[in-house]
């Protein structure tokens, strides 16, 4: 059975030309781009090629600012504690209520490492009010760090706009951004719109290069200590062996997703759009999560009422579609997800989320697959819910009041 | 994670949503017993219901004949209700008898179960017991005269222990003895407390606490977590002379007077968002919110008509 692979926000399939690249560096050039030999020359130079490269899809920023490391994640946690670390004079963050939990949980430390941090909340689309976000900006304020697109919903945040008014208020601030889900997929700028970005972290396989790879731009001049101490790779800001064959493949993704992009865009946000347009006309009580907002072309967040999502992944699985859900049973902690709930998706629907989420390698046979097969998933699991009334298609009487102010619970 | 079910549970559920021969899935009409577990705010909930063969004195010796679910929940809390009906129908059980199958029960005819999804067969093993105490309500008989003791209204009268799952003191205690959880996570496992929001692991009369409590063990010392110094004073920045109140109200009535009559002739206003000492937050609508050079604009106009009127060192940040 051929695999159809929509979880693209999950990771992606590395692409041939990327392999290739790196082929090099994982066979006949292991030297260590430190040391002194001639034979060291070669991947110590690919390193530089590299990041002149990274630098260069940024906006023209410059290559001492691309710092890699080996997730976003890393990425993450070295800009805030990072810059927590280098700041001691401030004690307050201000991120979002929708975070990856790479950010999240990194808050959550802060403050039980006695900073404050105000968690900004957003609507039901998923969108941040910017009124907000100026009332929380403090005389004390360190950072700011707020993603540039939700993983979940794909729903975009106006990081420039909020870095511009943080700038414009005190100079001081620190403003970062997660752009995991959106560096390849659009285009940034650090030299213009995002100019007043201080740091912004990203991965490698959410663009077609493997695992372990990540990379955080950080401004010149931004106060911001190592997370990784150890020797001086990264000019002292990240200790470690650089991960040259990972590093070499990751400047080829970029390149690759720079290249395709006009073509490619369009063209998946077509497909997310039919495919949505589609599920909406044949699906009863079937909700868009984040509808309202702008939002990534590749993710479609759907939530459909009364049932689990576990069980629509199960089935989706066995007829080899890959797909996510928000819902607990597959989250490993037993609450559903976090985005989701500060979403206020009613709790009818919360538990059935699912992510459908395409890249440059989705098809529009895999598209029509999932509109012919997904209906009938739902259909077969509201037969079993008892809050559906499998006669009428609908859900109970007592269900559908349930509908009306059911906010999910513990947000 | 993927999925490491036993190919008993993928039968039966895959079955159950094809609406293949042998599921157990719907609800019996005028039933003789219904018991309910769960909600759907928590993730899963069962509705079980079964019929028996009434026998015509005495009701203890009713035999169940027949039981069926519907499940909202993952794929083993669906293979756990079918595994129910199962194991209820093949056993011929009186509802008395049928007390006695266990979590443990469904969990073996399931052939295992993941760990994290233990709570699925005590979800079924809840709706057993609380549809034989509603047939019993149905057929007059007294459960505690036969010295069943289902209490009911445990879960309403104790403490709350678990807020994210509603769970009380007295009904987490006689779980960790009926089920001999040892562990935190065994807890979670069977019964979801503390598997959200975690807050009620460690703290006084939290989960370990009550762990403690039956198994007798010493209660942790908690350590105090380490709090960094606080900050230094931030630098001061400039101040108005005014009093806050009063600065706001200067702010305001420049605006109305020199700029909303300018931005109103275009359809346009103002909203003043927020001031933080001499820095003024305000955005455009209506008409000039989809202005390309609205935000040049509203900072010019704004931060001249203020810096005129009130303080030269006003600055003005458009949202």
């Amino acid at each position: 059975m051929d695999v159809i692979y929509l979880d693209n926000n999950a990771t992606t399939r590395v692409a041939p030309e990327v392999v290739d690249t790196m082929m090099p560096f994982l066979t006949s050039d292991y030297f260590n781009p430190s040391s002194m030999y001639d034979a060291a020359s070669g991947p110590a130079a690919a390193i530089k090629q590299a990041r002149r490269t990274i630098a260069r899809l940024l906006g023209k920023v410059r290559p001492d600012e691309v710092l890699f490391t080996s997730c976003a994640t890393e990425s993450n946690n070295t800009a805030i504690f990072g810059t927590v670390a280098a700041n001691s004079e401030r004690r307050h963050v201000i991120t979002s209520a929708v975070e990856h939990p790479a950010v999240y949980n990194v808050a959550k430390e802060l403050e039980r490492r006695g900073l404050e941090v105000d968690f900004l909340p957003v609507d039901r689309s998923g969108r941040l009010d910017m009124a907000d976000f100026v009332r929380a900006l403090r005389p004390d304020t360190l950072l700011v760090s707020v993603m540039h697109a939700n993983n979940e919903t794909g729903v975009l945040f106006p990081v420039e706009e909020m870095a511009r008014i943080a700038k414009e208020t005190d100079p001081g601030i620190i403003v970062h951004s997660d752009a995991t889900q959106t560096v390849g997929k659009l285009p940034i700028d650090l030299s213009g719109t995002s100019r007043h970005l201080d740091l912004l972290s990203f991965s490698g396989h959410k663009l077609h290069a493997p695992k372990g790879i990540g990379a955080l731009f950080m401004r010149r001049g931004t106060r911001c200590r190592p997370l990784l101490l150890g020797g001086h790779q990264e000019d002292g800001r990240r200790g470690g062996t650089e991960n040259v064959a990972f590093i070499v493949g990751l400047a080829r993704a970029m390149e690759l997703m720079a290249e395709r992009r006009d073509a490619d865009e369009p063209r998946i946000q077509a497909m997310r759009d039919r495919l949505e347009r589609e599920l909406v006309a044949r699906i009863p009580f079937l909700q868009v999560n984040g509808a309202g907002a702008p939002r990534l072309g590749n993710t479609l967040n759907v939530a459909c009422h009364f049932i689990e999502g576990e069980g629509i992944l199960y089935q989706l699985s066995s007829h080899g579609i890959c797909a996510s859900s928000g819902s607990a049973c597959t989250s490993g902690s037993l609450e559903p997800s976090h985005v989701l709930r500060a979403m206020k998706i009613p709790f009818t629907a919360i538990h059935g989320s699912v992510r459908f989420s395409l890249s440059h390698y989705s098809t529009d046979a895999e598209v029509d697959r999932v509109i012919e097969i997904f209906p009938s998933i739902v259909a077969n699991l509201r037969r079993l819910s008892p809050y559906w009334d499998a006669a009428a298609n609908r859900p109970r009487p007592e269900a559908m009041s349930m509908m009306d102010s059911a906010a999910a619970p513990h947000s | 994670m993927t999925w490491n079910y036993s190919q008993k549970t993928t039968e039966l559920f895959m079955n159950a949503v094809r609406g293949g021969p042998g599921s157990h899935m719907g609800e019996i009409a005028d039933p003789d017993g219904l018991g309910e577990h769960g909600s759907i705010a928590c993730g899963d909930a069962l509705r079980f219901t079964f019929r028996v063969n009434r026998h015509p004195s005495d009701p203890r010796l009713d035999v169940i004949t027949e039981a069926r679910y519907l499940t909202f929940g993952c794929t083993s809390a669906i293979a756990a209700s079918e595994a129910l009906c199962a194991i209820i129908e093949e056993g011929s059980y009186t509802p008395i008898g049928a007390l006695k199958i266990t979590n443990d029960d469904i969990v073996r005819y399931l052939d295992g179960l993941p760990q994290q999804k233990i709570h699925c067969s005590v979800m079924g093993a809840e709706a057993l017991e609380a549809a034989v105490f509603n047939w019993a309500q149905r057929r007059g008989v007294n459960l505690a005269e036969l010295g069943i003791d289902i209490q009911r209204d445990e879960q309403e009268e104790g403490r709350l222990v678990c807020t994210c799952f509603g769970l009380t003191e007295p009904y987490i205690l006689r779980k960790i003895r009926e089920l001999e959880l040892r562990t935190i996570p065994d807890i979670t496992n069977a019964i979801k407390a503390g598997g959200a929001c975690m807050s009620c692991h460690h703290t006084p009369g939290g989960l370990q606490d009550l762990l403690d409590q039956v198994w007798g063990k010493q209660p942790t010392m908690l350590r105090e977590l380490p709090v960094l110094p606080t900050a230094r004073v931030p630098a001061e920045r400039p101040r108005s002379e005014l009093s806050p109140y009063k600065f706001a109200k200067e702010v305001e009535r420049v605006i109305d007077q020199q700029v909303r009559p300018q931005l109103h002739k275009d359809g346009g206003d103002l909203e003043l968002v927020d001031i933080k000492d001499l820095i003024v937050y305000c955005r455009l609508v209506g008409a000039c919110s989809d202005c390309v050079a609205g935000g040049q604009t509203l900072k010019l106009l704004v931060e001249r008509a203020l810096k005129d009127e009130i303080d030269e060192r006003i600055r003005v940040v458009a949202v």
